[in-house]
């Protein structure tokens, strides 16, 4: 049974530079596992390339068992992503972009998923409104409503948090966990640990592209284990 | 692919781009032609009406549709070019484009139906045009009698929407430069040649220049464009549509 994420010995370059140098990573069933690393580690780099949103330079990136930059509809209608920028139109409103994203996610029941996703992230006051005229955290919130419209068994979120005041954040939370709770398999990167802590079944920590070690969830001083692999690795480097 | 095509439409539907280009074109050129033609029948040794008694050949109707059969062919690329532009293009100028991954729907579908959806707002801009360009004369010059008026509009649709389809292929541009500023450069850069392959007579031969030419044939004394030479224009506007869609499904995020 393949892991619905997953990537092996993958490399990335730009240039010269190893964007992702080697990774191998699964994200399963039921799960969150969390990428946390310092700007520029290639957290986002990592999920472009388990989206197919890029080739591997070497090794391979796979989603739901298939070559991530092959992998056919049937694939893709079960995955539920958000990287950089969300799908977003500002001459539609609200409503018309959560419908738009349900069309191109296979959604049957169009407005009865589109009305939930407006429940269940408080979009109704501005549901007519052009997304342009939402506020960054609200268009955040749209934009998290349009990567779950049609209820992905895989997620991928890039900084999920982000522009989100400490209400949207536990809200955050709570979505990864219940999508967890329901089966999916969730990927979530942050350079805040203690944004992921809470809710991450296995955090893996990215530096300079490479996969450096792991953090127990559930340990202590989260942060200070983080910067001991941190300047560990840069040590190591240095010398190598 | 019906999804796809849903999408962009209401994007097109909604889009202030499009609509204030098909008002434009719409409204502005059969106007304009009409104050070309009495500019010119005014006579009078002021720049515009030297240059309009260049542009306009014969009286009333005759000179009217012989005036927008060139405004046209130049209208219906640079009109339909920058809404082109502008719905390749801003996927990239806006960032959406990464949203069009992890999608049941290939990133081909979605150029395919932007292709689509254009190629029929072509149509039916150039259609309105001509209602209006009717609708105009009618008003202010009477009575089209004594002229072959189905005989021209037909010419001018052809004209028309060829023009505009050839257009589509900005979107390349618009797609590979990932932004509509490199489309609106290639935009201007194809207007220029093309009135350089017309003065130097193998503009029948340019896909960019033939319908506008074929257009103009009816009135100006120009030479017919011959059905070959038009169908480069569909031949060619495939072709750098199909190029399009192969980018698109190949294109990574950067």
């Amino acid at each position: 049974m393949p892991e619905p994420l997953e990537a092996r010995n993958v490399v990335r370059l730009y240039g010269d530079e190893r964007a992702v140098d080697g990774v191998d990573l699964q994200v399963r069933s039921g799960e969150i596992h969390a990428i946390v690393g310092l700007n520029g580690a290639g957290k986002t780099t990592l999920m472009r390339l388990l989206l197919g949103m890029v080739a591997p330079t070497s090794g391979e990136a796979r989603i739901g068992g298939a070559d991530a930059r092959s992998a056919r509809a049937d694939v893709w209608r079960q995955v539920g992503c958000l990287i950089e920028t969300p799908f977003s139109y500002p001459e539609l409103t609200v409503t018309e972009n959560l419908e738009a994203a349900a069309l191109l996610h296979g959604v049957d029941d169009i407005p009865t998923e589109v009305a939930r996703v407006i429940d269940e992230f408080e979009l109704g006051h501005w549901a007519n409104k052009r997304a342009r005229a939402l506020s960054l955290g609200n268009h955040q919130r749209r934009g998290r409503a349009a990567a779950l419209v049609h209820r992905p068994s895989i997620l991928v979120l890039d900084e999920p948090a982000n522009a989100l005041d400490p209400a949207g954040v536990v809200f955050i939370r709570d979505l990864m966990r219940a999508a967890a709770e329901r089966g999916a398999a969730v990927m979530v990167s942050s350079h805040h640990l203690d944004q992921l802590a809470r809710v991450a079944d296995r955090i893996t920590v990215l530096h300079r592209g490479r996969d450096i070690g792991t953090l127990d969830p559930n340990g202590v001083d989260l942060e200070q284990q983080f910067f001991d692999l941190v300047y560990r690795d840069d040590r190591e480097r240095e010398l190598a | 692919m019906r999804r796809a095509l849903n999408v962009e439409f209401l994007k097109a539907r909604r889009s202030t781009v499009v609509l204030v280009t098909t008002v434009l074109i719409v409204v502005l050129v059969p106007l304009l032609c009409l104050g070309f033609v009495a500019v010119a029948k005014a006579g009078g040794a002021g720049a515009v009406a030297l240059k309009a008694q260049v542009m306009v050949v014969g009286e009333g109707w005759e000179a009217y549709l012989g005036l927008l059969a060139q405004i046209v062919s130049i209208a219906m690329f640079i009109g339909p070019g920058v809404v082109v532009a502008w719905a390749f293009g801003r996927e990239f100028s806006d960032r959406t484009f990464p949203s069009l991954f992890g999608l049941p729907v290939s990133r081909g579908s979605i150029a395919t139906a932007k292709f689509i959806v254009l190629a029929c707002w072509g149509l039916v801009l150039t259609v309105l045009t001509l209602v209006a360009t009717v609708l105009v004369g009618l008003v202010a010059l009477g009575s089209p009698a004594g002229i072959d008026l189905a005989g021209w509009l037909s010419r001018l649709l052809v004209g028309g929407f060829l023009t505009s389809m050839i257009a589509l292929t900005i979107g390349f541009v618009a797609s590979v430069g990932r932004g509509y500023l490199p489309a609106f450069g290639a935009l201007i850069l194809l207007t220029m040649i093309t009135q350089i392959a017309v003065l130097f007579g193998t503009g029948g031969w340019f896909p960019y220049a033939a319908p506008g030419l074929y257009a103009i044939a009816g009135a100006a004394g120009v030479a017919e464009v011959s059905v070959v030479q038009l169908l480069l224009v569909p031949i060619w506007t495939v072709f750098v549509g199909w190029l399009t869609v192969r980018w698109w499904n190949h294109a990574e995020v950067v």
